[in-house]
């Protein structure tokens, strides 16, 4: 068995999906940072350098699909919260069109 | 930026180390893009430490860093991205160079651009040739039908219809050549 290989290949499939998770764990929710990582933990048995999560978060929000705010806290750290915005919703009913779609064409494969 | 308070200066060391190197990492981007990142990655840092239930900060501290991973790392693509965005704006040489050199991985694209600007540099390596081997640089005609152009080793019976406009023509075509690839450059980042 290729271990290399089907190491690197685990990865790219981590970094492909992560987007949509953080995409599906965001629907109807609001979470600061620190809260979606434990949330992304819980839901998916993906394991991940819990800083990765920030480019990402960076660029959802770049591409409109998310918005963030910060939240004032009484320990004087603020947490920033976020949440998916109505673009990111109809992008994400696209995703999972397409994940639903994939999915039974591999499941045929198998 | 509200730093967070610990009680032993280990701790206290360890903490402001990482966020030395968060600010090292980062130095690139926009004053506002910095003090956001920073205060996230301290939020993190903070919310981590706030669940263990026991006292040990100084473990408690390097499980949550740990976990976080090297900022060296997981910012990469955030400094990547604001490279290109950098160099497409400035046109400025450094940042085009650093830009590709940290998107190379990104994809074939850059890599055909970082031979667009490979092929900028040769442009501008004639001008060197020129003066130092005037004959054998320049725009060269064979019985009035193009041969070649540059730098070339055997110009026999050729004639260089450009002579010492070969200079200028060079540097004005080169700064062309530039413009239109950091032009595609800024095109293919915003696709």
């Amino acid at each position: 068995m290729n271990n290399l290989f089907v190491h690197k290949w685990t990865a790219q499939v981590k970094k492909g999906v992560l987007s949509f998770i953080v995409l599906n764990i965001l629907q109807g929710n609001e979470y600061y940072g620190y809260e979606l990582i434990e949330e992304v933990k819980k839901n998916t048995e993906i394991e991940i350098a819990e800083g990765t999560l920030y480019p990402l978060l960076i660029r959802l929000k770049k591409e409109g699909l998310v918005t963030s705010k910060w939240v004032e806290q009484e320990s004087g750290i603020p947490r920033k919260y976020y949440s998916i915005s109505e673009d990111g919703e109809t992008t994400l009913q696209k995703m999972k069109k397409y994940w639903i779609n994939m999915n039974s064409s591999i499941q045929k494969l198998l | 930026m509200k730093n967070i308070e610990f009680t032993s200066t280990t701790t206290e060391r360890i903490y402001n180390d990482y966020l030395k190197r968060v600010e090292k990492c980062i130095a690139i981007l926009s004053k506002e893009d910095k003090k956001e990142m920073l205060m996230e990655i301290n939020s993190h840092i903070f919310e981590g430490i706030q669940r263990f239930s026991d006292n040990n900060e100084t473990d408690n501290l390097l499980t949550v860093l740990e976990k976080l991973g090297m900022p060296e790392e997981f910012l990469k693509p955030v400094i990547a991205n604001k490279k290109i965005a950098q160099a497409v704006s400035t046109f400025n040489p450094k940042d085009v160079l650093q830009a590709l050199l940290l998107n190379f991985k990104n994809g074939i694209i850059y890599s055909v651009f970082a031979l667009l600007y490979l092929l900028l540099f040769v442009f501008l390596f004639f001008i060197v040739t020129k003066l130092i081997f005037p004959s054998k640089t320049g725009l060269f005609y064979l019985d009035e039908k193009f041969k070649a152009f540059g730098f070339i080793k055997n110009t026999d019976g050729m004639n260089d219809i450009l002579g010492f406009w070969f200079i200028p023509l060079v540097i004005l075509s080169a700064i062309i050549f530039y413009l239109l690839i950091t032009l595609l450059l800024r095109f293919t980042k915003k696709q």
